[in-house]
């Protein structure tokens, strides 16, 4: 028997009536435990999906606090919240969706020193950092720890999408092998973004996550998606695994956690 | 796809390639981002990438299944036929680097 009440199978319906989901689906997904990195504009759409969706256990790792210039995108948070910690925010407007699951808030930010402790916390990581030297923090700790990683990231009119599976599929680093020069990359907050697009690509996440957890479909591994929402175009890369890749590859020359300085001056590594 | 992507006019080194080929050896046949086009630039990674304008500095490019090291750039041949994809780093809405 699953261990859904009366009014979960009545809230969940819709996914039970899926025959791909089902009774049993929706019981994975109230045992599984998800950890989104960044209630920002990425994770807004991606912790309300997961939480209407019925994950059992969701953590939000989020440091920072609503600010105005966050709302035109960060749907998870409203005008009352600015000037509280984003994790409390999206915690609490998750529970009000769904009083039937745990959220977690770790209000903090991720080093090399707590990541491996927190991510071993749950089965899927979500990737939703607004900074490059965090991003392939988190892809690196996730193939070191054989994690599944849902790697996305947004600008401006565009956006990208790919599913890490641990060390068995391509990871971020077998495309984009270092982080970009310093300066190179503009931030989202000196280039923009359309707020619709961070919707788009973080509803994907949540949507890959569901997959996973159900086994539903084909997850987007060794394959990268990229979005424009200029012309409205899906432009697939097929991105198998890089035997030359420093973390995951043949010859690995990462095999410690790497924290990039994050400033604007050196992307070098602090140390090994 | 606007600044970040191919633009034709902006360059004059790129023209829509749809099912005809080159018009003569000073072209390339190329496929870019899944679209066939004619390339009339320098034939390496780094003159077709700046050929997309300021932004493309930060797309990686894959050839032919292979992504390539961005310090390989200006070495790397294009060569007729080749399908070429821009990878574009994305990383987030940060004010600041924190």
């Amino acid at each position: 028997m699953f261990n859904l009440s009366e009014e979960e199978i009545l809230r969940y319906s819709r996914h039970i009536i899926l025959s791909e989901v089902g009774g049993a689906g929706q019981q994975k997904l109230k045992d599984a435990s998800v950890l989104v990195i960044g209630a920002g504009g990425l994770g807004s759409p991606a912790l309300l999906y997961l939480a209407a969706a019925g994950v059992g256990h969701v953590g939000i790792v989020e440091d920072d606090i609503v600010d105005i210039t966050n709302l035109q995108r960060q749907i998870i948070h409203t005008t009352a919240d600015v000037g509280r910690p984003k994790a409390r925010s999206a915690s609490e407007t998750m529970k009000q969706i769904n009083p039937h699951i745990e959220v977690d808030e770790h209000q903090q930010r991720l080093t090399k020193d707590n990541i491996f402790e927190i991510i071993d916390m749950y089965g899927i990581i979500v990737d939703g950092v607004d900074n490059f030297p965090t991003r392939y923090l988190v892809n690196d700790a996730c193939v070191m720890k054989k994690k599944k990683l849902v790697e996305a990231g947004i600008l401006r009119f565009m956006g990208l999408i790919m599913s890490i599976s641990g060390a068995e599929t391509a990871c971020y680093r077998c495309v984009f092998e270092e982080p970009p020069p310093p300066g190179t990359v503009p931030t989202c907050a000196e280039a923009g973004v359309l707020g619709a697009v961070a919707g788009v690509v973080g509803t994907l996440q949540a949507t890959e996550v569901l997959k996973m957890i159900t086994g539903v479909g084909k997850p987007l591994y060794n394959r990268l998606l990229q979005f424009d929402a200029d012309e409205l175009r899906f432009h697939e890369v097929k991105a198998p695994r890089n035997p030359k890749c420093p973390v995951c590859g043949d010859n690995r020359t990462i095999t410690e956690l790497v924290e990039y300085d994050y400033t604007c001056e050196s992307q070098a590594p602090s140390s090994p | 796809m606007g600044e970040t992507g191919i633009n034709s006019e902006k360059t004059g080194m790129l023209s829509s390639g749809k099912d005809a080929p080159c018009p003569g050896p000073a072209c390339l046949d190329l496929v870019v981002q899944g679209k066939k086009i004619h390339y009339h630039g320098t034939r390496n990674v780094l003159s077709l990438l700046e050929s997309q304008g300021e932004n493309a500095v930060y797309a990686n490019v894959r050839i032919n299944g292979e992504v390539l090291r961005r310090r390989d750039f200006e070495n790397i041949a294009l060569n007729d036929g080749d399908e070429v994809d821009f990878l574009y780093y994305m990383g987030g809405g940060a004010r600041r680097q924190p």
